[in-house]
């Protein structure tokens, strides 16, 4: 029971910190718009592409602008940890007898709280911007539940690695070298009718994929169960071993 | 009961320094209680391990009849840590710092707020209770720092290097608040310093830690009368740094069996002559080394301090050892080099 209250008073301090910094607000809320405005126009000429199905380049896209930004968000999670070994923060707390655990379930628990905001955001401005979400309003829901799940596992393995990692440079090295070609290993540009052979083949293997294949299948055509319980199940297993790693990292090094 | 008593503690970090090595101490219930040592000599070491926060290689340390490996829980409910580093989140206020530590210890939300309130008084900080820390100073931080590791009541509370970074003005006032802890809380207090002047004010005992062992403990005053008589320092003076050693092996040999010379000690750069009375012993001396041939750059009287406690424990006076941050900008460097 400490521990979910734990979780809950450093969610708080997390969330404040962030709400605090204008600069931070601003530049969360409107990058995804930018990305939403900017691939459009860049990608214009795609509107033509066959195998979209018949939809517009930005419905088709806009999926994929939600999961990368929840992708870019959570994968960067790891750095206030490192904020707090630097400071001193971290070892105070440990000598205090706050949940272990939640040191960690609250970091990515305030990532998490972030990252649904912008995803809904992004939704806004997408159906503003002449989106028309297939699944309806539960549909939204279970978007939520997709990218949260992404995020998940990806806050977590930020945090354990910056627990391992101790050091800011590695840490962003990694994130880098990560990020954005597991964008483009799955099927967030592009429909996976045209991506070549390889690609289609590795795309299975990268928890982006599951998450954008779930959700743009609620933009676009609505419920097919098939792909929406396979993206949830290795979704949850991708949250699940994000969390084990992280909790496995912070225990080990820890001390 | 001891507050504090510590087991052959031991702690050998992996590459195989023994940081700790064996240490045997016990701590009464409110007292401040001193731990004496040049850097690297192991102080953070062993505080960090009765904290709970590294495990000993071997041995082990009771707090409040707890043991620090079998109950850990129990042993970090009961005290309180202020790590060398200032622990303080500076983006957020005051209280809201010391708000989220009443809720790690378990306190309801009253109690934190009544704590909170007298905290503040107790460390000078009433009117910045809302402020940002990151507009407090140094020292402001380092006694909201101090008052996150009270607010639960704890046994006892360890100092670590409390007034590392901050100005001679600012450590004089951190000392105060220091005492006032030990008398209005009634506190048992666990200090960690490098600085003898800090110890030697603060401390009703204190422990001599070197290469991770323990040389002496007792109260300042017994400590200095455990070196008889006024300290005579010689040295070859300024600029003859490089002659010192044959100056010092000389100096002693021409001395060190005479009547009135208690004895003798090798120190950094010069030689330290004990006798009775310091100032009828330097004509004498003098006389001495002259008649040996020997020439003598600078000669001081002073009487037993700390300085030569710690130098008859170590055989080294600790302000050679140093190389210590002195600055909050060179902590601030030394803490982004992350050793
Ligand atoms: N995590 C660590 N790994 C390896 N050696 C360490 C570690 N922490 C401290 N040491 C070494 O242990 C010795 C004691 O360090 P420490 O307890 O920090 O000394 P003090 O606090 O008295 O300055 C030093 O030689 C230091 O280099
Ligand atoms: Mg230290």
């Amino acid at each position: 029971m400490y521990a979910l209250a734990d979780i809950w008073y450093q969610s708080v301090r997390h969330l404040r910190t962030q709400l605090r910094m204008p600069v931070w607000i601003f530049v969360n809320l409107f990058q995804p718009m930018v990305w939403l405005v900017l691939f459009t126009q860049v990608f214009k000429s795609l509107s033509d592409m066959p195998g979209l199905g018949g939809v517009s380049y930005l419905t088709f896209l806009a999926p994929g602008i939600v999961v990368m930004t929840v992708l870019f968000g959570s994968a960067w999670a790891g750095m206030g940890l490192l904020r707090d070994i630097d400071m001193g923060i971290l070892s105070k707390m440990l000598a205090t007898p706050v949940s272990r655990v939640s040191i960690i379930l609250s970091r990515v628990f305030a990532s998490m709280v972030v990252l649904v905001v912008q995803a809904l955001i992004i939704l806004l401005v997408a159906v503003i911007m002449g989106v028309d979400i297939a699944a309806g309003i539960p549909g939204v829901l279970l978007i939520i539940v997709l990218v949260s799940l992404l995020g998940l596992g990806f806050a977590a393995f930020s945090n354990g690695l910056a627990i391992t990692l101790k050091r800011m440079e590695p840490l962003i090295g990694i994130i880098n070298f990560v990020a954005l070609p597991t964008v483009f290993m799955s099927s967030t540009m592009m429909a996976p009718d045209l991506l070549p052979g390889w690609l289609d083949t590795v795309r299975h293997f990268n928890p982006v994929d599951y998450a954008v294949v779930g959700v743009r299948g609620l933009v676009l055509t609505g419920y097919v169960w098939s792909d929406l319980w396979r993206s949830l199940t290795v979704l949850s297993g991708w949250a699940a071993l994000g969390a084990l790693f992280g909790l496995l990292m912070f225990r080990r090094k820890g001390e | 009961m001891s507050v504090i008593a510590t087991y052959q503690l031991t702690k050998v970090f992996p590459g195989g320094v023994r940081a700790v090595d064996g240490v045997d101490f016990e701590v009464n219930a409110g007292e401040i209680f001193g731990f004496l040592g040049p850097n690297g000599a192991g102080k953070t070491t062993t505080s960090k391990m009765v904290n709970t926060l590294i495990q000993p290689t071997s041995g082990t340390a009771l707090i409040s009849g707890f043991d620090i490996r079998k109950d850990p829980g129990e042993v970090r409910s009961r005290i309180g840590y202020v790590g060398q580093d200032v622990g303080v989140d500076e983006y957020a206020t005051g209280r809201e710092n010391l708000t989220l530590y009443g809720r790690f210890y378990r306190l309801g939300g009253k109690t934190i707020k009544q704590r909170v309130n007298e905290l503040f008084e107790l460390v000078d900080l009433i009117g910045y209770e809302d402020k940002m820390v990151s507009t407090y100073s140094g020292g402001m931080r380092k006694r909201l720092d101090i008052a996150m590791g009270l607010i639960h009541q704890p046994d006892v509370i360890f100092l670590d290097e409390p007034t590392v970074g901050l100005d001679p003005q600012t450590r004089v006032h951190v000392w105060d608040y220091i005492r006032d802890l030990a008398k209005v809380m009634g506190v048992t207090i666990f200090l960690t310093t490098h600085y003898m002047e800090e110890a030697d004010h603060l401390a009703d005992r204190i422990a001599i830690i070197d290469r991770g062992k323990i040389m002496a403990i007792g109260t300042p005053a017994e400590l200095k009368q455990s070196i008889s008589g006024d300290a005579v320092t010689l040295s070859p003076g300024a600029g003859k740094a490089n002659e010192s050693q044959d100056f010092i092996s000389r100096a002693e040999a021409a001395l060190s069996g005479q009547a009135f010379v208690i004895r003798t000690q090798v120190m950094d750069g010069g030689l330290a002559v004990y006798v009775e009375h310091g100032e009828s012993a330097v004509p004498e001396i003098m006389r001495l080394l002259s008649s040996h041939g020997i020439e003598v750059g600078t000669i001081s009287v002073s009487r037993p301090s700390l300085d030569d406690v710690f130098l008859k424990y170590t055989g080294r006076t600790i302000r050679a050892e140093e190389g210590t941050p002195t600055t909050y900008a060179e902590v601030q460097r030394k803490r982004s080099r992350r050793q």
